[in-house]
């Protein structure tokens, strides 16, 4: 964990108001331990934004971060206006991985909005590693895919209208694959609600699944105490004391979904 | 007087401050809550650099927090709502006082408690045993649990009595911390001086509220939170000058410090010591950048120590 000023490579808009943006940080990459871990991003030197913004690594390599990230408000706003040759300052490498993928298994790799960046970097390491998987990503429409459908290679998009890909949500096709493939492993990013439909499978249908939580966080580093979500079972994990509540930033953000519970559900 | 500008920056003495009976090596101490026990982010600072750490608020016993959501980022500041998640004291003796021994840094504990008595069962179970810490910064004023203090912290009665039975049981420093959310802060500051507190730390958290007008909700759970960081400074610097004008023992000064100009401006208007605190969620070293930057606008300055500057703001004319 270390504080880099990087400097920004490109930063384009992907698809609708989705944006991909690399910078140089060499040490971070260095520090690195695989998909899932996040960086807090610094998005202006004034005091306008007094938080850094959490954000997943979408791929670290040759000294290079990449993250994709979707204009929501202000500071999003502010970072999409970034340019090459500008700088922002990073905290991170954070959290934790996805574990498992690599171990014998069939991962279903399953992305939503803005869960997207962690879910290609887990992609990109199966690849890697020649391990076969399934991809699915869903969104409202076509606008905000950026990927092309692409059943035939395990690369399934779902849009809510229709527009592109199956038409539904990312459940219907969780389902098939899970029926067609043996020992399958579900890794999740997405919106709460996604996730709280794909946990509540998981745990209905006994399939292990590991899922990356958001949460709104003050520090990243375990100072603040803020980013906590609810436990499952009072075992402790190692970062955190409580028995009720984990930090998200120390103990994940990647949870087997037995072991958290989400407020809606 | 007489050195080179480059001699002043090199004299780091000429930062050092006393409360009651104890020295700090500088004035710049990281506030509680923002800076966990104390160890959390040895990795990105060399705490052992800094004049105090002020533990988080630690009760009599373990406490989970508020649900989530308990932070919202707010213009030039953020709202908490923690709701004092700690270890309980009991674990905190067994686990963190260890720790302290290998530290050179000087370590204030934060404590909290619902009632007297707690307060007092806790300082008790710290005397009881031998340790470094340097004295106790009493919590009566966290606006985010239903009896968190502030029934102490804003009643000059009930602050008094709290002082004057823990300054029964400990010779080490006791700073009563204060809060914003009193009609008049002198007349709480007076009655813990009276009592006899070492000295106060003034403002904590002030009360405010974050709306989501899409959902219609309060972005933080328990509807209402602390607000902090440099929205609430000129608060704060209020607070501080309006307690300096009136009371005799030092002030630790609080609220939106994020450059070495706000540590600055916390002296002026009276403050013996600062205590940095949101600021450390955006950079957990920022406590060591201060240190240095506040060295060079010493030495840079008409003044020649830091003490010399308590105090001494100026009416406009």
């Amino acid at each position: 964990m270390l504080i880099e000023r990087a400097n920004i490579i490109s930063n384009i808009e992907v698809a609708h108001n989705i944006w991909e943006m690399f910078f140089e940080a060499p040490e971070i990459v260095n520090d690195y331990k695989g998909p899932g871990q996040f960086i807090n991003i610094l998005v202006e030197d004034n005091w306008n934004h007094p938080l850094r913004r959490p954000m997943s690594i979408a791929s670290a390599k040759d000294g290079k971060v990449s993250i994709i990230y979707k204009i929501f408000g202000d500071a999003t706003n502010t970072l999409s206006k970034k340019q090459s040759g500008d700088t922002i300052e990073i905290l991170g490498p954070l959290g934790n991985v996805f574990t498992n993928w690599d171990n014998g298994y069939y991962p279903i790799l399953v992305g939503g909005g803005v869960g997207l960046p962690p879910i290609l970097n887990l992609k990109s390491e199966c690849e890697f590693n020649k391990i076969d998987h399934t991809i699915i990503i869903g969104a409202k429409n076509s606008d905000e895919h950026f990927m092309t459908h692409n059943p035939e290679n395990d690369i399934i998009l779902t849009t809510d209208d229709g527009s592109c890909g199956e038409t539904g949500t990312v459940m219907n096709p969780i389902d098939r694959i899970i029926k067609e493939k043996h020992k399958a492993y579900i890794f999740a990013c997405g919106p709460e609600p996604m996730l709280v439909a794909i946990r509540d499978y998981a745990l209905k249908n006994d399939i292990p699944s590991q899922l990356s939580v958001e949460s709104y966080m003050g520090c990243g580093v375990g100072l603040c105490q803020g980013c906590v979500i609810s436990k499952n079972n009072i075992d402790k994990k190692e970062n955190s004391y409580h028995e009720q509540y984990s930090l998200v930033c120390l103990d994940g953000p990647i949870y087997e979904a037995k072991d958290i519970k989400f407020e809606q559900s | 007087m007489g050195l080179s500008t480059k001699q002043r920056i090199l004299n780091l003495s000429n930062l050092e401050i006393s409360i009651g009976k104890v020295t700090f090596k500088n004035p710049i101490w990281v506030a509680s809550g923002t800076f966990g026990y104390g160890t959390e982010a040895s990795e990105l600072i060399d705490v052992n650099r800094l004049g105090a750490i002020v533990t988080k608020s630690i009760t009599r016993q373990p406490r989970e927090g508020n649900p989530p959501p308990r932070i919202v980022e707010t213009p030039s500041g953020m709202i908490n709502s923690i709701g004092l998640a700690n270890i309980g004291v009991e674990k905190y003796i067994k686990e963190m006082l260890p720790v302290y021994e290998n530290l050179s840094t000087k370590i204030i504990m934060n404590i909290a408690g619902t009632d007297m008595y707690e307060y007092i069962e806790i300082l008790e179970l710290m005397e009881n045993i031998s340790s470094n810490i340097s004295g106790y910064e009493i919590n009566i004023s966290c606006p985010n649990v239903k009896k968190g203090g502030m029934e102490f912290g804003v009643d000059c009665d009930m602050t008094a009595k709290l002082t004057e039975e823990l300054r029964q049981r400990t010779d080490r420093l006791i700073i009563m911390k204060l809060s914003p959310n009193v009609s008049d802060i002198v007349s709480i500051g007076k009655a813990a001086q009276n009592a006899g507190a070492d000295a106060v730390s003034a403002i904590n958290t002030v009360v405010g509220m974050s709306i989501n007008a899409k959902t219609a909700k309060s972005n933080i759970f328990t509807t209402y939170g602390g607000l902090s960081g440099p929205a609430i400074k000129p608060i704060g610097l209020a607070a501080v000058n309006k307690l300096y004008k009136k009371l005799s023992i030092p002030i630790v000064g609080m609220g939106g410090i994020v450059s070495s100009t706000d540590v600055a401006e916390y002296i002026l208007a009276g403050s013996t010591a600062v205590q940095v605190g949101t600021a450390n969620y955006r950079n957990p070293g920022v406590g060591e950048n201060l240190i240095d930057s506040i060295s060079t606008y010493i030495a840079e300055s008409n003044w020649n120590t830091l003490v010399e500057m308590i105090g001494k703001v100026q009416k406009y004319n």
